[in-house]
């Protein structure tokens, strides 16, 4: 498939991939591993006149145990032993997106903005013509719920709901210079599902900040897909915690992701737990509470009454394997 | 950038000159533009990895790589992957190891294997399974290839 045409630059420095973005206001996508990204625009979804190339991007680079550049490939993640020793559960989700071929050009950022799927928007033109299009493309109206205010597309990535459990920030940089937010924050755009992110336009993501304190907590990363070779997430549960073996809980996040539009964090839940031992009784309350408040609708290849079901066996799953697993 | 500019890069060992397209995605280029067709074109969405080239070195899907960003980089195919006599170790495995059928999705394979026997001189099973599970085969079945892929890492075909 040859893509519509369009023009490429290739900024050497932030400051110039900002100020660019500036210019080329709502006329642009940037592009970093291209995974996501191309299969969209052979799809003729959303295109632009103008693609950012982020590869040369000094300030995007860069891995260590307190910050993850935005350009750093997952392939490169996968093989860090030091990454994976110090943060297991980010480690399972970075080795489980797609396949190997994917993970080598696929990056953190990519994965962190990756396009919300469904299955009436990730197909050709000719498809969705012939339903008239839907809100996220080319129309006004949405298949899975039908109205026409908001889109139910799946957020499908994998890294968020780990780095979400961890308190990972983000680094942001746009005209009116830096900031930094934790992570969770970036995904709590308001929820009409066509607004993913609470970035402006123009923003873009430079890097994941790791808290000291997220090193070495006890933490897993469950993820339910149809090939396990291959595919987006149908659900993906996230916990990372802090307990001596049979002792009390001094802290326990859970986040979930590849189930609803946004990833979604249960802090009020979790915080219930701290202070009391782990038992098989709170752990299974647990998971009977997260997946009372998961509604996964009907758009990706497992029906929805499934994948709501599933959701307290992952949290089970993910709590029981962070348990055996010893701290980092 | 003008879209009539040049794109230079290595591709397997010769310097290539080509005028290329923003737009151009590497595996157009080098089946269409530069003719050399070992690369397949498969699912072209990332998906089956028949169109698996060495960026670098490293496995990539050259259905969903910029032609552009290969600027100054290094590209192996199937074509150079093979000596001026004969056949690479991972070749020479897949033929005595009767481990294509069509042959369609081999090209990908053997170049996924060429990079991972390179970084991996001695993968386990286990290792060979996850390291070709970008890579699909409709015809064999897997046994074959990954008996392929640890018999040329052991140093016999």
């Amino acid at each position: 498939m040859h893509l519509d045409p369009f023009e490429l630059h290739r900024p050497t420095s932030l400051d110039a991939t900002v100020r660019l973005a500036g210019d080329l206001a709502g006329r642009f996508d940037y592009l970093a591993g291209g995974t996501d990204l191309l299969p969209n625009y052979k799809m003729h979804l959303n295109l632009r006149p103008h693609l950012i190339a982020l590869d040369r991007v000094p300030e995007l680079r860069g891995r260590s145990l307190e910050r993850l550049g935005a350009m750093e490939r997952l392939a490169d993640l996968e093989r860090d032993p030091a990454l994976r020793a110090a943060f297991p559960g980010l480690a399972d989700a970075v080795s489980e997106v797609a396949t190997p071929l994917v993970r080598a050009s696929g990056t953190v950022g990519g994965n962190l903005l990756v396009e919300t799927r469904c299955f009436f928007f990730n197909q050709s033109y000719f498809w969705r013509a012939s339903l008239g299009f839907c809100l996220k493309a080319d129309g006004d109206r949405c298949h899975v719920v039908p109205q026409k205010e908001r889109c139910y597309a799946t957020f499908s990535g994998d890294l968020a709901p780990p780095l979400i459990a961890l308190d990972a920030e983000v680094e942001i940089a746009g005209a009116d210079g830096r900031r930094r937010i934790p992570l969770a924050a970036m995904y709590d755009a308001g929820g009409d599902g066509i607004r993913r992110t609470t970035l402006a336009p123009g923003e873009i993501v430079v890097a994941v900040h790791l808290p000291s304190a997220a090193r070495g907590l006890r933490s897993r990363y469950k993820k339910l897909r149809v090939r396990p070779s291959y595919d987006f997430p149908e659900l993906g549960v996230a916990v990372a915690g802090r307990w001596e073996d049979g002792g009390r809980v001094e802290r326990l996040r859970l986040a979930i992701g590849g189930a609803e539009t946004y990833p979604r964090r249960f802090d009020d839940l979790t915080s219930a737990l701290e202070g009391g031992t782990l038992s098989d009784e709170r752990v299974r309350a647990l998971a009977e509470a997260v997946g009372e408040r998961v509604r996964p609708v009907h758009n990706t290849f497992l029906l929805p009454d499934y994948r709501r079901r599933m959701v307290a066996v992952y949290v089970r799953r993910a709590l029981a394997e962070a348990r055996a697993g010893r701290a980092g | 950038m003008s879209s009539q500019e040049l794109l230079s890069f290595r591709l397997n060992g010769q310097p290539v000159t080509t005028p290329c397209e923003p737009a151009r995605i590497l595996l157009d280029l080098l089946r269409e533009d530069l003719e050399e067709t070992g690369t397949k074109r498969g699912c072209d969405l990332g998906t089956c990895g028949c169109c698996t080239v060495l960026l670098d070195g490293r496995p990539t899907l050259s259905c969903l790589s910029l032609a552009r960003l290969v600027e100054g980089c290094e590209v192996t195919t199937i074509e150079g992957v093979s000596p001026p006599q004969g056949l690479s170790p991972v070749q020479a495995a897949f033929v005595a190891h009767g481990a294509t059928q069509c042959g369609f999705c081999t090209p990908g394979f053997v170049l996924t294997a060429t990079a991972l026997l390179k970084e991996n001189p001695h993968p386990s099973r286990e290792e060979i399974v996850r390291a070709i599970s970008g890579n699909l085969c409709r015809c064999t079945g897997y046994t074959k290839i990954i008996e392929a892929i640890d018999a040329a890492a052991r140093g016999g075909p």
